[in-house]
């Protein structure tokens, strides 16, 4: 047994890159699919809106959890080959990230009114020029809080990767707990971490909230 | 050959017959106000004349094209038949300038840069407003607002202009500079169809005048006319109801 050091909070710190590399590679992968089902869900052939809203009400109702899991140890039996856990643990991300941030930009598109879409129509806009210049940025402006709200929550998910084995931040945790038989100090160390990270996003999203009210 | 053609046009909403049968047409420099109570399917049939709205039954042809045809290219349509709505529908987020340049600049019509600035000034020139060129929407009085839109409709050089109910979420007080601005485009020689509880306009600019009546036209000729002899109680009643 040995102490806990200075060392320990450095190892964990160093594991912050694992995490960070997650949310970016959910946030590369997730958001243009997002963006691709709420276009879908908000869009007018039937079959879209009916695909996406059933994805994104299925992917919705499963625990990250599960979706790792289902990732992680699905994928070697489906796929017939071995990942990578950052492959699989990135897929599941990916897939949750799609989804919730799918669901807040559909609001998003839906909270424009009508007739924005009406007018740009009836000067001769394309619909992608309508979206691209009229609905998109009135959507992304209403819907921003909500997406900063959701990266808050996509880092502290992250943690769940821990589960299978992936040595992201709550990882590191767990692995200094073991070592040390400190666990509420290496815990404890985890969780202000996760804090530091996720307090500044919190309070621009808040931010971004009453600048959002305000401008109403 | 009239520039709009409309004929035993149809149009329901689910169960309800908002349209009954519509015959009517507009020649080219015609300003034709429509009438009527609310429910009489102005609005609707307003809506059809651009392609806003499906229609059940009928035809309307603007310019010989058949708006409802699937062969139709509905855009390149509206390139040249202007509305203007009650609820103005300004994109919030742009400046009047890039309101009034989006449609022309993304349609082809002109250069993105000077060009297009020199549009804007043009047309914000003819509703009196050069000065809130660089203004948002959100710092302009509603009539403001209005005349904006009524720019942004005139930026595409239409030939014809619909006008929904242009003055009814106006103040009192705001009405007056919008009608304005509507003369001065039926003295330029524009053909206008509006739909209207303005009856002054109704009697003094408008060259016809039509009343509608549950889903049809119940009369129409010249205002003066109608205004002084209606030839139905029903627009006896209407008439002396919204004086």
């Amino acid at each position: 047994m040995r102490g806990f050091t200075i060392s320990d909070v450095l190892t964990m710190l160093a594991a912050v890159q694992w995490t960070a590399t997650l949310v970016v590679l959910a946030l590369a992968f997730g958001a243009p699919l997002a963006l691709l089902l709420a276009r879908m869900c908000t869009g007018r052939s039937l079959i879209a809106r009916l695909v996406a809203t059933g994805i994104l009400q299925l992917v919705q109702g499963v625990p990250v959890l599960g979706l790792l899991m289902f990732f992680y140890f699905g994928m070697p039996v489906f796929l017939g080959i071995k990942v990578p856990a950052l492959v699989s643990v990135g897929a599941a991300f990916t897939i949750f990230t799609a989804a919730f941030l799918g669901e807040i930009w559909r609001g998003g598109i839906q909270a424009v009114h009508v007739a924005q879409g009406e007018a740009a129509a009836c000067l001769g806009l394309t619909r992608w020029q309508t979206f691209r210049h009229v609905i998109a940025p009135q959507a992304f402006r209403i819907a921003l809080p909500a997406t900063v709200g959701f990266l808050v929550q996509l880092i502290k998910n992250t943690s769940l990767a821990s589960v299978v084995g992936f040595v992201e931040l709550a990882r590191a945790g767990q692995l200094a707990s073991a070592a040390t038989f400190q666990p509420l100090l290496s815990y404890a160390c985890v969780a202000a971490i996760y804090f530091a990270l996720c307090f500044p996003l919190t309070l621009w999203s808040r931010s971004l909230e009453d600048k959002l009210n305000g401008a109403r | 050959m009239a520039l709009v053609e409309i004929s035993n046009v149809h149009k329901s909403f689910g169960e309800v017959e908002v349209l009954r049968g519509i015959d009517l047409t507009v020649e080219k420099g015609e300003i034709v106000t429509i009438i009527g109570r609310s429910g009489s399917g102005k609005s609707t049939l307003l809506r059809c004349i651009n392609g806003l709205e499906q229609i059940n039954g009928g035809e309307i042809k603007v310019a010989g094209e058949r708006v409802h045809s699937r062969s139709t290219d509905l855009r390149k349509l509206r390139e040249h038949v202007g509305i203007v709505f009650q609820q103005f529908n300004l994109f919030p987020h742009m400046t009047v300038e890039r309101n009034i340049t989006l449609a022309p600049v993304l349609t082809g019509k002109i250069a993105k840069g000077d060009a297009a600035r020199e549009l804007a000034r043009k047309v914000l020139a003819q509703v009196g407003l050069e000065e809130k060129i660089d203004a948002y929407p959100g710092q302009l009085s509603g009539g403001q607002q209005q005349r904006v839109a009524i720019a942004r409709c005139l930026a595409m050089s239409p030939y014809l202009m619909l006008f929904d109910e242009v003055t009814s979420a106006l103040d009192p007080e705001l009405v007056g500079e919008v009608l304005k601005v509507m003369e001065d485009l039926a003295t330029q020689g524009m053909t206008m169809i509006l739909v209207t509880h303005e009856m002054n306009f109704a009697r003094n600019v408008a060259s016809k005048l039509v009343f509608m009546h549950a889903g049809m036209v119940h009369e129409e000729g010249r205002p003066a006319d109608l205004f002084a002899n209606p030839a139905t109680p029903e627009l006896a009643n209407f008439i002396s109801s919204v004086r």
